[in-house]
């Protein structure tokens, strides 16, 4: 092939103070194509992503547009010069209407210069019809579901003649058909010329939508701009960690004579949770897959007493269990959860490691007048730091400051401190590299073989299939199905697969 | 409503900065030596400038050093103190309290009312006016829990509320005719220089310096401020700690209050000024000059002890170098204003040292 | 949508039935409620009322505080003052002077919240300060007395009898804030801010200027209400101003502001400002105790906010269920 690429990044270096994030990295995208660019958390794809927009300026090394050579001084730099990015999360406002949002950067310079809805609306207009979206322009963004909001960026980019377009995890909050709906129209954007960056970690959708691919390990290319034709999924795993995926760990575990530790009774709930029936047995590892957005940490929240139960019952270890907060959950019935929003779900950041890990039983170590010194807590979590091998220069080092696996580390640590019979796992292996991901695999098994029941909440399909005795499958917040898990992953993902798609009347939302 | 916090993006590599909510205050990097990291804590900029001013005055003016000078610097540093560790109490949760001055002066008019109208011996009012605080502290902390809106609203609101039912009940007369008790001790010295309303403040720091670092209520409350979802799912009852917190900043508050009574020997509706105004700059200027946190999750005892005593050194510093009485309260914001570009350099400085 | 249903979901809809339904009871009980006087008593309280309430909602709107409304507005009163009884200075003159110092004083919180990024709190709480200090320091809390007759017959005067002169600039801001907000990008960016910085950002809006932009605005029109005091009470008060903080507050939240930043309405604001008039009237005429008007602004505060809460969070239901 030799068409001329319209983007190149050539040797890109970046160093923040102490660390070389990226050690000169290459990527060229051509009209008319879908570029994947993938790579673990700690890659470089995300400083990578912020040079390309702007956000970072590069220590060394070129960006170069249509041939000629570009140096962006802000994210709005990057945008004017035709870089469109469509953010994980939503960049608009609110309260403006869909047309007004669509040209707010035209309207950037001029102060005084009365604004023209009439015309403004009618331009508008001619873009959602480019994507096949029937919004009426005047109407306020915040009336649209995510999905729309989503395509009214696209617009917004492709209104300022964007030459190349970058999807950040564009289909992390979409249902499974918005997400089609999606691929539709950056194919059709595509074959009109357009040059689009795809980033996501699910293979699986990288491997049907994308031509050519670019793949960063530890701050290097491990694979620069290559066709995508003749690589699976396992290919691209195999690049992005550098060997091929540990899929053998998985053994069979024999939990059946087990007494039952968590049954749920047609559960529903106060976030619209229906008919929920499921049970956990002591020392059992229970995977609960489904897409984003199905309800699955929403029911984790729910068992813990955080979102009230509407009917239906919760059975803790044989007795009926009324956990009205999160508290009674912890103290009472000793069940843990670790949240996939560590920032501002699992740990308190600002806070100490010691604080940290010590939380859950602070109020069982309490003296007299519920005084609390800190050599008590640290006698009790400190085991539990040592074994999970958590890195820190001190316990009193802000929690913030530590890496991604790091801190998951230490919000297990806390519920194996607390001494949990019961431990929910949400997401767990996101934002921690593939080596702490394999520490936390075998950390959570050997957890259940000495008796902790456990529940993963997880949407990547080979860790779930990897981990779990036995998966629940949701999806629309109520419970699709489940399988004995046998280890397979062909035969595993067919299976969970059919039962997402069980019930096709539902799956249809435009 | 709280200060804008740039975040970068959700899945910056490891290796990246650490985000800038992770204020290395407690965590100092393991490569300072004690002794450096001590001297770049605020407490130690604050006991420097203590020192720096107070070597000023004493050269300076005449009359600073004399016993009464030190005497009254002392009584009002001590309400200064109190009012800066009432809001304190509340900037903990990440919110803050307009209502302190309000609250206050509802504490002492009801103290008034108490011995005044009912005949209540003095001890049992002095105690009854604290749980009033408390009480109306607890409005605000539930109005402010159950309706998920910010305190500064809510606060904002009740401030007006208390005061008008405060001076609709009053009608705005003050309580003259209380015990003696209250002026003797506003009046009683002790080694010629202290005044006893110290002892009640620094019984009051020692309190909250202890609740604060060794015990559980206390590190609930720091907990429930940093990351009330974390702290939430963390089994700590957040809602019921944001309404400790409120109902702590009413008590001590109205012990500040109760502390003024003393000193002016009766309780007046206009001690705090127009809705209790006037105590939001000491208020605020104690705790932000010791490093407390606006966005919560840090109680600074100690620091807000010494912000609040500086502020009142130099008011009566100022003052004593016949800079007009008027322009002192320009100077003390001007004073606000520093303090926080200062602190904003300081955490700068230590967080790019933490990267190093 | 139909537009009724569309008019239902106007800020200013719900506010204007309040007010319908408060003429109508007050003038039910006291016949003197629709005197002419008694409509110009009204309309100045509302005149001045308005223009704090709108440096109040310019602040809110884009996401913050402002708590030098008052100081600004009391400094610019008696620069007004002093500046025609002291250097004898024409009453115009000393008015847009007076508006000047409003604007410089607003410009200069705007420039310290948005260099520093400070919280627009701690900055307001500052300069609150300083302005009230300066205004205190230069009149030594005494009041200026010499207001010119011009003035004075300003203050007094009044178009047919019925709508006081005072009224005339305040309902200019009003319009004029109005074309800002909604039709001008400057007023558009001042939303889009509050809306959402970070997207505003990226959509090439320089925030800080936008920022700075808003607090000047909101400083001129707390000097605009600071001179209408001075001509409505003829005397230069240095305490002008004390009183401001809930007042100003009060009207844009009753007006659906969102706190948050990103929506307030011109009209429903000057709704609010109506309602806050009315009721302190009708306490007035019903001979209730006037130090009760604090209780009830605060709980109107309280009532509105948490209306204004309850209409997000139902409309988000209902989103969610469409």
């Amino acid at each position: 092939m030799d068409v001329t690429p319209i983007f190149e990044a050539k040797n890109i270096v970046k160093t923040f103070p102490g660390v070389r994030a990226l050690k000169g990295v290459s990527l060229s995208l051509l009209p008319g194509s879908v570029h994947a660019l993938l790579g673990e958390n700690g890659a470089g794809k995300s400083t990578l992503i912020k040079v390309i927009t702007g956000v970072h300026r590069q220590t060394s090394g070129q960006l170069l547009l249509n041939g000629e050579e570009v140096s962006f001084g802000s994210t709005h730099d990057a945008v004017a010069k035709g870089i469109g990015v469509v953010h994980q999360e939503r960049n608009l406002i609110p309260r403006f209407s869909v047309a007004e949002n669509i040209h707010l950067e035209q309207l950037a310079n001029s102060w005084l210069r009365p604004v023209n809805y009439t015309a403004l609306n009618q331009s508008a207009r001619r873009w959602l019809e480019e994507l096949n979206l029937d919004i009426d322009p005047a109407m306020p963004v915040s009336d649209l579901s995510v999905a729309q909001m989503q395509l009214v960026e696209i617009a917004k980019a492709l209104s300022l003649q964007s030459r190349v377009l970058l999807l950040d995890e564009p289909t992390a909050s979409l249902t499974s058909s918005e997400a089609a709906n999606l691929f539709t129209i950056l194919r059709r954007l595509r074959d009109n010329g357009a040059s689009l960056v795809f980033v996501s970690h699910k293979l699986e959708e990288v491997v049907e939508i994308c031509d050519r691919v670019t793949v960063l390990r530890d701050g290097d290319n491990a694979t620069e701009s290559r066709p995508m034709a003749g690589l699976g999924r396992q290919d691209l795993v195999q690049m992005m960690i550098g060997r091929a995926e540990s899929g053998g760990t998985w053994r069979k575990r024999d939990s059946a004579a087990q007494p039952v530790v968590l049954q749920l009774k047609d559960l529903a709930t106060s976030v619209g949770h229906k008919d929920i029936s499921m049970n956990v047995r002591k020392g059992e590892i229970v995977g609960l897959y489904g897409l984003v957005g199905a309800g699955r940490s929403e029911l984790a929240k729910a068992i813990m007493g955080r979102f009230r139960v509407t009917s239906g019952t919760v059975e803790v270890a044989g007795q009926t269990a009324r956990i009205t907060s999160v508290a009674d959950a912890i103290h009472k019935y000793r069940l843990g959860y670790v949240s996939e929003d560590r920032k501002t779900e699992g740990l308190i950041l600002p806070h100490s490691v010691l604080a940290n890990a010590g939380v859950p039983i602070w109020r069982k170590l309490s003296g007299f007048l519920g005084g609390l010194r800190d050599s008590t807590v640290r006698r009790a979590v400190s085991p539990y730091l040592e074994k999970l091998e958590v890195k820190t220069p001190s316990l009193a080092q802000t929690v913030g400051n530590l890496s991604g696996g790091n801190q998951q580390k230490i919000s297990v640590a806390k519920w194996l401190a607390a001494g949990v019979q019961l431990l929910i796992v949400d997401e767990p292996s996101v934002g921690i590299d593939i080596k702490t991901k394999a520490y936390l695999h075998d950390l959570l098994r050997e957890l259940a073989d000495s008796g902790t029941s456990v529940i993963v909440i997880s949407s990547d399909m080979p860790e779930i299939i990897a981990l779990a005795d036995r998966i629940v499958v949701m999806n629309d917040y109520r419970i699709q199905g489940e399988v004995a898990n046998i280890g397979t992953y062909d035969t595993m993902s067919q299976a969970i697969m059919g039962l997402i798609h069980r019930d096709p009347h539902r799956a249809q939302v435009a | 409503m709280t200060s804008h916090d740039v975040s970068h993006g959700s899945n910056g590599p490891i290796s990246t900065p650490a985000p800038s909510s992770g204020a290395p205050s407690s965590g100092a990097p393991a490569q300072l030596s004690p002794l450096r990291r001590f001297l770049l804590t605020n407490e130690f900029g604050l006991i420097l400038l203590i020192v720096l001013f107070a070597v000023l005055f004493a050269v300076t003016t005449r009359g600073f050093t004399t016993p009464f000078s030190l005497f009254t610097l002392g009584r009002s540093a001590a309400v200064n103190i109190m009012i800066g560790l009432s809001m304190m109490a509340v900037i903990v949760t990440g919110g803050l309290s307009l209502a302190v001055g309000a609250i206050g002066v509802c504490a002492a008019m009801f103290l008034g009312y108490l011995i005044q109208s009912l005949g209540m011996p003095w001890p049992l009012a002095i105690l009854a006016a604290i749980a009033m605080g408390a009480a109306l502290g607890f409005i605000n902390g539930f109005a402010v829990v159950r309706t998920g809106l910010h305190s500064f609203i809510i606060t904002l609101a009740t401030m007006s509320i208390f005061f008008g039912v405060m001076v609709f009940l009053t009608r705005a007369e003050a309580f003259r005719g209380l015990p003696p008790v209250f002026a003797d001790f506003g009046k009683m010295k002790f080694a010629t220089y202290f005044s006893p309303l110290l002892l009640v403040t620094l019984a009051a720091a020692l309190g909250l310096g202890w609740l604060y670092r060794y015990s559980v209520l206390g590190r609930e409350m720091l907990a429930a401020g940093a990351r009330p979802e974390a702290a939430e799912l963390s089994g700590i009852r957040v809602g019921r700690m944001i309404i400790y917190c409120h109902m702590l900043s009413g008590a001590l508050a109205a012990l500040a209050a109760l502390m003024l009574v003393a000193r002016n020997g009766a309780a007046i509706p206009s001690m705090a000024g127009q809705l209790g105004q006037d105590w939001l700059l000491p208020a605020f200027l104690g705790p932000v000059l010791g490093g407390t946190l606006l966005n919560g999750g840090r109680a600074a005892v100690l620091g807000t002890c010494l912000g609040a005593f500086l502020v009142t050194m130099l008011s009566s510093g100022l003052l004593l170098m016949r800079v007009g009485e008027f322009w002192v309260q320009s100077f003390l914001g001007l004073l606000l204003l520093l303090a926080v570009l200062m602190d904003k350099l300081r955490r700068s400085y230590l967080a790019r040292r933490n990267l190093v | 949508m139909t537009p009724f249903s569309r008019i239902l979901r106007t800020d200013w809809f719900g506010p204007l039935i309040i007010v319908i339904l408060a003429v109508v009871v007050i003038r039910a009980f006291s016949p003197q409620f629709l005197s002419p006087l008694n409509i110009q008593v009204l309309l100045l309280a509302i005149a001045v009322n308005a223009l704090i309430a709108y440096a109040q909602m310019m602040i809110i709107a884009i996401g913050q505080m402002n708590l030098s409304v008052g100081a600004i507005g009391g400094l610019a009163a008696i620069s007004f003052a002093g500046m025609m009884e002291v250097w004898g200075i024409p009453a115009p003159l000393a008015a847009a002077l007076a508006l000047l110092i409003g604007l410089l004083c607003g410009f200069v919180n705007g420039v310290m919240i948005a260099v520093t990024g400070i919280s627009a709190f701690v900055i307001t709480l500052a300069t609150l300060a300083i302005y009230k200090g300066i205004n205190l320091g230069i009149t030594e809390a005494q009041p200026f007395y010499g207001i010119p007759a011009n003035v004075k017959a300003f203050g007094n005067g009044s178009l047919f009898n019925l709508i006081p002169l005072i009224a005339l600039p305040t309902l200019v801001a009003a319009v004029g804030l109005w074309f800002l907000l909604f039709r001008l990008p400057a007023g558009r960016f001042i939303l889009a801010v509050g809306g959402n910085e970070h997207a505003a950002q990226l959509s090439g809006i320089k925030v800080g200027r936008t920022i700075t932009l808003a607090h000047a605005i909101s400083g001129f029109l707390a000097a605009g209400a600071g001179i209408l005091v001075v001509a409505r009470v003829q005397v230069g008060q240095p305490s002008i101003g004390d009183d401001w903080l809930i007042l100003s507050f009060a009207a844009p939240v009753i007006g659906g502001a969102i706190l948050t930043g990103g929506h307030v309405s011109v009209a429903a604001t000057t709704l609010g400002v109506v309602i806050v008039a009315l009721i302190t009237q009708a306490l007035v005429l019903f001979n209730i105790d006037p130090f009760l008007v604090q209780v009830v602004m605060g709980g109107l505060i309280l009532v509105a906010v948490g209306i204004n809460r309850l209409r997000e969070t139902r409309m988000q239901a209902l989103k969610r269920s469409v």
